[in-house]
C-alpha cells in the first residue's frame, strides 16, 4: 500500500531523513516510532504530498505521491483542527465536499463515519461542546470520510484521559477489520505494543529497526529484565557482570537484562550481600528495545 | 469534470463560512445592524443640506453606505477575519491535506461573501425605500458595480488576510489603519463634496472613492455606464489587480503554512 524507498531530506545542511525505505502492507497497522526531531512529521509531509523530498520514492497503492493520491490519504493530525462552531454532521459534510463525494456517497459515509467513532448521538452538537475525547474521534471520522486507502494517526491519543485513549484504540483495531492500512506514529510505546503489527524506530533520520514484536525482541540480548532499587548501584552492577547480566539505566531506574529465565530466587540469590529495596522482573517489551535501539543502535 | 469540481469546493468553503456565520448569531445581527444605522445617519445629515428633500438625501445615502461602509466591513473587514481565523485555528493546515485548491478557497470566500454583500445591498435598498428613496440607474449596471466592488474587497481582504494579519486582533488595527482613511477618503461617511480640493485630488486614486462615485450616478442620477466608464475601468482594474495579488499571496502564505 505505502512503499518508501531510500527518502532523503534536508534543511540546509542539517539531513532530517537519509535513505529511508519502509513498505507498509495492505491492511496492515504500522507503528512509527522515534525521539521529536526523528523525521517522523517529515515522512507525513512527505506521504501527503505537503512537502518535497530531495530524493527517494514514495509511492501509495503503486502511484507516485501527486496531488491525486491525496484522496487515496487520510490523516487524522496531531491536533484535532476542527470548525468549532460547526457540529460534528457539518464538519463531515464539509470535508465530504471538498472530496467531491456525491450526494448520496456523502449521507451514507457521514452517517457511516458518525456510527463508526459512536458520535452518532451527538451528530447534531457543535464541536466547541465536545469533549477532548470526542474531538479526536471526530477528526479521525474526518480522515475516515472519504474512504482512504492509506489512514495517518499522528499521535492519536496524546492529551486523552485513559477511558478515551481505549476508545480510540478499540476505533483503531476496527479500521484495520476492514481492511484498512493505518500508518501510526506515536510516543506511547504501550499503544504501538498494542495496535501495530509492524513497528520501525526511526532516529536521526534513518530507520534503525523494524519489524513484528517479536522480531525487534532481536535487538536485545534477553526475554527478561530486572529492574532493581538498591542503595549500592555499583556493587550491585559489579556483581550482576559476573552473572553475566547487562546493565542498563532507564532515567534513574537500574535494570539488569537477563541472560535467561530466571526465578526471582535465583536473581535475589545473585545479589546475595547487598541491600536491596526492590527487585521486580519483567518481560522484554518494547520500551526496553526502543531505548535499546535509539541509545545503542540496532543489532547487526 | 474540473471546473465541476472546483465549483463544489467553493461552493462547499462558501458553505460552511455562511453557516459560521449563522452560528454567530450576535455577529449576524450587528451586520444587519450596522449598515442600517450607517444609512440612517448619512440620511439624516445629508437631508439636513439647503434645498435636500429626504427622499434625494437617502438616494445619496443608500449607495455610499453601501459600497463605503456596509461592504468595506463585511467583505474586506470579513476575508481578513476568515482567512486569520483559519489560521489560527490551524484549520487552513486542515485544508492543505485534502485536494481543495486554491483557486477553489478563494472563490468560495467570495462566494459567501457575495451572498452576505448582496444581503446587505437588498437591506440598504429595502431600507432607503422606506424612506421614499428610489434605485434610480439600470439594475444591472448597480448590480456589476456591487460586485466589482465586492472582488476588491475579497481580493484586498484575502491579500492583507495572508501577508500581513496573523492574529485575530490585528484585523481590528489593519482595518483601522488602512479602511477608515480610505473609507474617509471614498467619501463613505462625509461626502465628497465636503473634502477640499486637495483632498478630492488624492481620493481619485482611491477604489472606495469610485465604487461610491459610480454607485451613486447610477443609483441616485439615474447615469448611464458611459458617464460612470472612467469609474468602471478604474474599478475593474483594481478588482482584477486585488485577483492576482490574492493568487501570489496564496502561494506564498502555502510556503508557510503547508506543513504539519
Amino acid at each position: 500500500m505505502l512503499r518508501i524507498e531510500k527518502l532523503s531530506k534536508g534543511y540546509g545542511d542539517r539531513a532530517v531523513l537519509q535513505d529511508l525505505s519502509l513498505a507498509i502492507a495492505p491492511g496492515e497497522i504500522y507503528g512509527l516510532l522515534g525521539p521529536n526531531g526523528a523525521g517522523k512529521t517529515t515522512t507525513i509531509n512527505i506521504i501527503c504530498n505537503l512537502l518535497k523530498a530531495d530524493r527517494g520514492l514514495v509511492e501509495i497503492d503503486g502511484q507516485p505521491i501527486s496531488s491525486a493520491t491525496q484522496k487515496l490519504i487520510g490523516i487524522a493530525p496531531q491536533e484535532n483542527l476542527l470548525y468549532r462552531s460547526l457540529t460534528c454532521r457539518e464538519n463531515l459534510n464539509f470535508f465530504a465536499r471538498i472530496y467531491g463525494l456525491s450526494r448520496s456517497t456523502r449521507l451514507k459515509q457521514v452517517s457511516y463515519c458518525l456510527e463508526a467513532v459512536n458520535l452518532s448521538d451527538r451528530a447534531n452538537s457543535p464541536v466547541e461542546t465536545l469533549s477532548g475525547g470526542m474531538q479526536r474521534r471526530l477528526s479521525m471520522a474526518i480522515a475516515l470520510v472519504h474512504q482512504p486507502r492509506l489512514v495517518i494517526l499522528d499521535e492519536p491519543t496524546t492529551g486523552l484521559d485513559i477511558e478515551a485513549r481505549y476508545e480510540i484504540w478499540e476505533l483503531i483495531r476496527q479500521l484495520r477489520h476492514q481492511g484498512i492500512t493505518v500508518l501510526l506514529t506515536t510516543h506511547l510505546l504501550e499503544e504501538a505494543e498494542r495496535l501495530c503489527q509492524r513497528i520501525g524506530i526511526l532516529k536521526g533520520g534513518k530507520l534503525l529497526a523494524e519489524g513484528t514484536l517479536t522480531e525487534l525482541q532481536q535487538h536485545v540480548p534477553a526475554t527478561e529484565v530486572a529492574l532493581v532499587k538498591t542503595p549500592e548501584e555499583e556493587r550491585a552492577i559489579d556483581r550482576a557482570l559476573t552473572h553475566g547480566f547487562t546493565p542498563r539505566r532507564y532515567g534513574s531506574d537500574l535494570a539488569f537484562w537477563l541472560p535467561r529465565a530466571m526465578e526471582l530466587a535465583e536473581i535475589l540469590e545473585c545479589f546475595r550481600g547487598i541491600p536491596l529495596d526492590s527487585v521486580c522482573r519483567q518481560p522484554v517489551r518494547l520500551e526496553h528495545i526502543y531505548m535499546e535501539v535509539t541509545q545503542f543502535g540496532a543489532a547487526p | 469534470m474540473g471546473l465541476i469540481k472546483y465549483w463544489q469546493e467553493a461552493l462547499a468553503v462558501a458553505r460552511r463560512i455562511l453557516l459560521e456565520l449563522c452560528r454567530r448569531q450576535r455577529s449576524l445581527f450587528l451586520w444587519v445592524m450596522f449598515p442600517v444605522f450607517v444609512l440612517l445617519l448619512n440620511g439624516y445629515i445629508l437631508a439636513d443640506q439647503p434645498q435636500a428633500t429626504v427622499k434625494e438625501a437617502f438616494e445619496a445615502a443608500a449607495p455610499m453606505t453601501l459600497v463605503g461602509a456596509a461592504l468595506f466591513f463585511s467583505c474586506l473587514g470579513g476575508t481578513v477575519a476568515t482567512v486569520v481565523s483559519e489560521r489560527e485555528q490551524q484549520t487552513l493546515k486542515r485544508l492543505f491535506l485534502t485536494p481543495l485548491s486554491g483557486l477553489s478557497y478563494f472563490f468560495g470566500i467570495f462566494l459567501a461573501h457575495s451572498c452576505i454583500g448582496i444581503g446587505q445591498t437588498l437591506l440598504v435598498y429595502t431600507s432607503a425605500a422606506f424612506l421614499q428613496a428610489r434605485f434610480n440607474g439600470s439594475l444591472w449596471l448597480g448590480g456589476l458595480i456591487v460586485l466589482l466592488s465586492i472582488i476588491a474587497y475579497v481580493g484586498l481582504g484575502f491579500t492583507l488576510g495572508t501577508q500581513i494579519a496573523r492574529r485575530i486582533e490585528d484585523v481590528n488595527a489593519l482595518v483601522a489603519a488602512f479602511g477608515v482613511p480610505l473609507l474617509m477618503l471614498g467619501g463613505a461617511f462625509v461626502p465628497l463634496s465636503f473634502l477640499p480640493t486637495p483632498l478630492r485630488e488624492i481620493a481619485k486614486y482611491n477604489p472606495v472613492y469610485h465604487m461610491n462615485e459610480a454607485l451613486t450616478r447610477v443609483s441616485a442620477a439615474g447615469d448611464g455606464i458611459e458617464a460612470i466608464a472612467p469609474n468602471l475601468y478604474f474599478l475593474t482594474g483594481f478588482a482584477l489587480l486585488m485577483v492576482i495579488s490574492s493568487g501570489f499571496a496564496y502561494r506564498q502564505m502555502l510556503t508557510l503554512e503547508r506543513r504539519l
